[in-house]
């Protein structure tokens, strides 16, 4: 019965979330037709770079790790009430963190530590400006995000740039790697920390007393004050967790991906993953289970891109498509809406 | 500090004042009707790319502007419908828009010129300056455009019965359609405008200020034109002052970077993050006292 | 009757609300003009549905209106301005950040809407009109910044700048002190000389018997009769409002107060817009004791509630519970020693509407031990098995506890907070306004719980705006004035003449 009830719950939304993709890819077809180009062939390389084979889908959960790690940064925040789109930026600097550490302690957990640690202290300044100036965090971590990237510019290339090539890092010795889950794909033991990582954000959120805190502030911020939450608290704790995850992809994705395991120049091989995690996140519904799912989705995008780009459609197309889901996304009520245009249609 | 620096840099002010006041002009316009849209950004991108196109083929930057203003209307109508009539969520829309203009303007480059990032404008579709100097000062007409742009969206929103009804919708829409006025239609009016202008911003970053399209020719504009809205109390007058301080910011960073005797001391990073390290400063400074309308960002829905 | 036609039919007009409620049954009321008329009800009975069809804001389900001749369909209040009906609702509608001037010319500034508002004639014009009704509003002050009475004439002058010519007033006296009602009725009687027809809505007999030429009373969606004032009494209005129901009343049986529960000393706390909302107050709450608090809302009240439950800052003053300083504690420190608090807004404060009903059921208690396994962790099982003993204790109507909980009525919403916080185990219940909105059941069975509580000897700090409440439940009451006490009294040793003195102002 219970059981049912909740199912029937997640139901709609999850529909709602295949129809906006849905609408993605059609909207994406329209555009890729008027830009000139063929959007079957299109569309057929993007499915078979990113599902055709095993490795292929290595390919696609390899690209999915990072993005569920910076969805669950908007997710946290969203379920908090917070419009917390400062990943971007918290992504540059927990690679930068790994790389740094990695030279002194070479070993995959003080990577992982380190992006941790450093996500959690780049999300303090937008949490503090948020609670004590009232800031809205949507301009905070926009700024920040863009001060993110041209101290990490300055950082990859000044501080830990690579003595043999100036176009990238010092790479991560091979002791601080994370090893490879197949052979000759970047899939690594990253994709399952995403995965624990998810799972346990979900525990924190449904089933601790902070996580209780942080959604009945996310909700209705007076009830919870007047339910003996802080909501100062609740709120900087939404934002050190989400920065903290944004960290650890930031982390990941260097520790994880060869051949470089560097930052390359103008971060390119960090680059968006934190804005990316936002149309995850709404994909996902906000819910980590959701996120893992949406994640792979946006991975075999991210995937398929990369044939696609070698079918000669340049590889931008993907996030037009990704904007017009979370554009469709924010439909309210699409189910009903598409139900009542049949129906109409019909009579 | 000499004639020329101090004058190229008030030049260069204004310059970069323009696309941040004309959005921050629209966002107030919206906000005051109570629509919040944070995809500005994403407009920039759209209309600097698409103006560029139609300036090219009119080979006449004005028709750029309005090719710009029409990329926006459009994006606005999206927006609109969305916010306006099936009343959903106002953040969410401009997430997705932002990242259609980052990914749209990339892909388009490619696909229309064939070049990867970035198009120089041809010389033929560009606006031409109402004056300039042997060293490349100049003055744009925008600039004075904009200025008076300001002014006079202030007169509608503080004079005009259309300014009143705007304001109304947005502080209390339940008592404007008490007394007949359209909410639904003087929201969406609203965000049209906002998205035209901010349109017009868009083209003129690429059909006049830097007569280039490249794949992130807006950098946070659009927030900072957020920002600035905010810092200016929602004042479309007040905008400039705010418009001129984050000018000023936005094209020092551009002229250290162009003046090597100076770039070589700091790392030209440190002084690229100065606009948006002043806007953090400001808006941290200034919030408290501004006071948004009441229903801003809040779907209005009869009972 | 009459002969006459009259100028406003509403026939056989019935309300059925999406959700099943039946509002109205097949009300039909006539209106003639240059009358005031009353429409006479207990909260509930349907005037405000009725008046809301007439206006323009809710569809009828079934019934016809006629005005000035001929059947209309107001599809909207603007549509019913347009043909001369005009309302002021008991929550004003005004933009809070206009003048007066710019919310009466809303909508009708004149000609041009990008030319500039010819202001001078506006103020003319209502000058004219301010002058014909002997008062004065200040135009150029954002209207936030003036008292209610004067909003209320500022809603009436946006009626009147229409050109209306008949004028519903909802519940108008509800927010006025007496010397104000004068005024409003000193108003009314000049709109009808005028010739304007007024429809007076009111739950109050003798106010309808002052104002009004004939009254229609309802009672629970029904017409039960149409007498002319002048041949009624206040015992009959009161029979044909009340009719054969048992009226609520409360078992109260004598209880002896035991030792202080709760005390305030020199209380001060400032509003939202920084005045002095409670300025001094001094009072204490003894065990087995309901001590009440009435008053015209918005003299300091909930201030002084949040104040008290940690939701404000105490600007100067001690709060003291069973002797411990408790002043500017947090709430869940409040809770820990024994407080609990029935917010005064349900939805807004008391509930987090999205919610399931179980999460909602351990707002302000989450942290317990008796919720968390041994991981440290909530154990729903445990959470559940708590809201199921709530809702069966409380008869609450619930369709699940995992449903959110906006999915339950306003009266089980009620039921639910009350039933939580008695389940704190408080020592001390702060009780804001604990039946507003709630239905007739539940209202009767939140009022006895909070008897029953005082009876086991917990001590209730009651604050309500509904006098009659504060009335019949209390053993000592204050009523409030401008952030003071008028007077302290018991309930059964004071005239309601002299509450009417202090609710206005006039100390005891």
């Amino acid at each position: 019965m219970n059981l049912s009830q909740s199912l029937r719950g997640y139901l709609k939304p999850f529909t709602e979330s295949v129809l906006a993709i849905l609408i993605g890819v059609l909207v994406g077809a329209i555009v890729l037709w008027a830009s000139g180009y063929d959007a079957i062939a299109a569309y057929k390389a993007l499915v078979v770079g990113s599902v055709s084979s095993l490795t292929n889908f290595a390919q696609t959960l390899s690209q999915s790790t990072p993005l569920i790690l910076t969805a669950l940064t908007f997710a946290v925040g969203s379920r908090t009430g917070l419009f917390n789109i400062g990943a971007e930026g918290t992504v540059y600097f927990g690679a930068i963190a790994a790389v740094g550490i990695s030279q002194a302690i070479p070993n995959p957990l003080s990577g992982i530590i380190a992006g941790i640690l450093v996500g959690a202290l780049w999300a303090l300044p937008a949490a503090l400006l948020k609670v004590y100036r009232g800031v809205h965090e949507v301009i905070s971590t926009i700024m920040l995000n863009w001060i993110a990237f041209y101290l990490a510019v300055w950082l990859a290339l000044s501080v830990f740039v690579s003595p043999s090539n100036a176009n990238r890092t010092v790479a991560i010795p091979p002791s601080a790697r994370l090893p490879l889950l197949m052979r000759n794909t970047t899939l690594s033991w990253g994709f399952v920390v995403a995965v624990l990582t998810a799972i346990v954000v979900y525990v924190i959120m449904w089933h601790t007393k902070l996580g209780y805190e942080m959604r009945a502030n996310g909700y209705n911020p007076r009830a919870a004050e007047y339910g003996g939450i802080n909501p100062k608290a609740a709120a900087i704790w939404s934002f050190v967790i989400g920065g903290m995850t944004a960290g650890l992809a930031g982390a990941v994705q260097v520790m994880g991906v060869p051949p470089s395991y560097a930052i390359s120049q103008g971060l390119a091989n960090v680059y968006g993953y934190g804005f990316d995690g936002i149309g995850v996140s709404l994909v996902g519904r906000d819910h980590p289970i959701g996120i893992i799912f949406s994640g792979i989705l946006f991975g075999a995008l991210g995937a398929g891109a990369t044939k696609m780009q070698q079918a000669g459609v340049p590889l931008e197309m993907v996030k037009v498509i990704e904007g017009i889901i979370i554009v469709a996304v924010a439909i309210p009520g699409l189910l009903d809406l598409i139900n009542r245009m049949f129906r109409r249609g019909r009579v | 500090m000499n004639t020329g620096m101090i004058l190229g840099l008030t030049l260069g002010s204004l310059a970069a004042m323009v696309p941040i006041v004309l959005t921050s002009v629209g966002a107030a316009i919206s906000e005051r009707a109570g629509v919040v849209n944070i995809g500005y950004e994403g407009i920039l991108m759209l209309s600097a790319f698409f103006g560029t196109i139609t300036a090219e083929l009119a080979h006449n930057g004005w028709v750029g502007l309005l090719g710009g203003a029409l990329t926006g209307i459009a994006i606005g109508i999206v927006h609109g419908v969305i916010t306006v009539y099936l009343k959903g969520d106002h953040v969410i829309p401009g997430i997705g828009i932002n990242l259609i203009g980052y990914g749209g303007v990339a892909f388009g480059i490619l696909a229309y010129w064939g070049t990867a990032g970035q198009h120089q404008v041809a010389p033929n579709a560009q606006i031409k300056p109402l004056w300039m100097d042997a060293f490349g000062n100049s003055l744009s007409p925008m600039v004075v455009i904009t200025i008076a742009v300001a002014f006079i969206a202030w007169w509608v929103l503080f004079k005009t019965p259309f300014g009143l009804r705007i304001r109304a919708v947005g502080e209390n829409p339940e008592a404007a359609d008490a007394l007949g006025v359209n909410v639904e239609l003087y929201r969406f009016t609203a965000v049209l405008i906002a998205s035209a202008l901010s349109g017009i911003a868009g083209a003129y970053l690429s059909v006049d200020w830097l007569g280039t399209v490249t794949k992130t020719i807006a950098a946070g504009r659009g927030f900072i034109a957020l920002a600035n809205m905010v810092f200016s109390g929602w004042d479309p007058i007040l905008s400039l002052v705010g418009g001129l301080i984050f000018g000023f910011f936005d094209n020092l960073a551009i002229y250290i970077q162009n003046n090597p005797w100076l770039a070589g001391t700091i790392p030209w990073q440190f002084i690229a993050t100065l606009p948006y390290l002043v806007t953090l400063l400001v808006v941290a400074g200034i919030i408290g006292r501004a006071r948004a309308p009441k229903w801003d960002g809040i779907p209005y829905k009869r009972e | 009757m009459e002969e006459r036609t009259p100028v406003l039919e509403m026939r056989d007009i019935v309300k059925v609300y999406s959700d099943g409620t039946r509002a109205l049954n097949g009300v039909t009321i006539k209106v003639y003009k240059g009358e005031i008329f009353g429409l006479l009800g207990e909260n509930g009975a349907g005037k405000t549905t009725l008046m809301k069809i007439l206006f323009g804001m809710l569809k009828p389900t079934a019934g016809k209106i006629f005005f000035q001749g001929s059947e209309v369909h107001f599809k909207s209040p603007a549509d019913a301005i347009a043909r001369g009906i005009g309302m002021v609702h008991q929550h004003f509608t005004l933009v809070e950040v206009f003048t007066a001037l710019e919310n009466i010319i809303l909508g009708k500034e004149g000609h041009g809407l990008f030319s500039k508002i010819d202001v001078k004639n506006a103020k003319k014009k209502l000058q004219t009109l301010m002058d014909e009704l002997n008062f004065q509003v200040p135009l150029d002050v954002p209207v936030e910044n003036l008292p209610v009475g004067i909003q209320q004439r500022i809603e009436i002058l946006k009626m009147l700048y229409r050109n209306v010519d008949v004028l519903i007033l909802d519940e108008p006296t509800a927010v006025l002190t007496p010397i104000e009602v004068k005024e409003l009725f000193d108003v009314l009687r000049k709109l009808k000389a005028q010739g304007k027809t007024i429809i007076f809505i009111s739950h109050k007999l003798n106010e309808v018997m002052e104002i009004t030429d004939r009254v229609t009373v309802i009672r629970k969606g029904k017409v039960i009769g149409t007498v002319n004032t002048s041949d009624a009494t206040p015992q009959l209005l009161a029979r044909m409002m009340v009719g054969r129901d048992v009226v609520l009343r409360i078992q109260k049986k004598p209880h002896k107060p035991g030792k202080t529960v709760f005390r305030v000393e020199d209380l001060w706390v400032k509003g939202d817009r920084g005045e002095d909302a409670v300025r001094g107050l001094s009072f204490e709450v003894k065990a087995g004791e309901i001590f009440g608090i009435a008053g015209v809302e918005g003299n300091g009240q909930s201030e002084l509630i949040e104040a008290i439950a940690g939701l404000r800052d105490v600007e100067k003053g001690r709060v003291y519970l069973m002797g411990k300083d408790i002043t500017g504690k947090k709430p869940r420190e409040l809770y820990d020693m024994g407080i609990a608090h029935i917010p005064e807004d349900r939805t807004h404060m008391g509930l987090i509407l999205e919610m399931s009903v179980m999460e909602n059921a351990i707002l302000g208690m989450y942290w317990r031990r008796e919720f968390s396994n041994g991981w440290r962790l909530i154990d729903w099982g445990k959470v559940e098995g708590h809201a199921k003993e709530l809702i069966d204790e409380f008869e609450i109507v619930a369709p699940g506890t995992r449903r959110p909980v906006k999915s339950l009525s306003g009266g089980n919403q009620q039921k639910l907070i009350v039933a939580r916080e008695v389940s704190k185990r408080p020592e001390f219940i702060i009780a804001a306004q604990p039946t507003r909105g709630v239905d007739v059941a539940s209202t009767e069975y939140i009022r006895n719980y909070l008897v029953k509580l005082r009876d086991e000897d917990k001590a209730v700090l009651l604050v309500s705006a509904d006098l009659d409440e504060v009335l019949q439940l209390s053993d000592r009451m204050a009523i409030m004035y401008e952030g003071q006490f008028m007077g302290v009294v018991k309930p059964d040793e004071v005239t309601e003449e002299q509450i009417g003195l202090m609710m206005g102002g006039v100390s005891q």
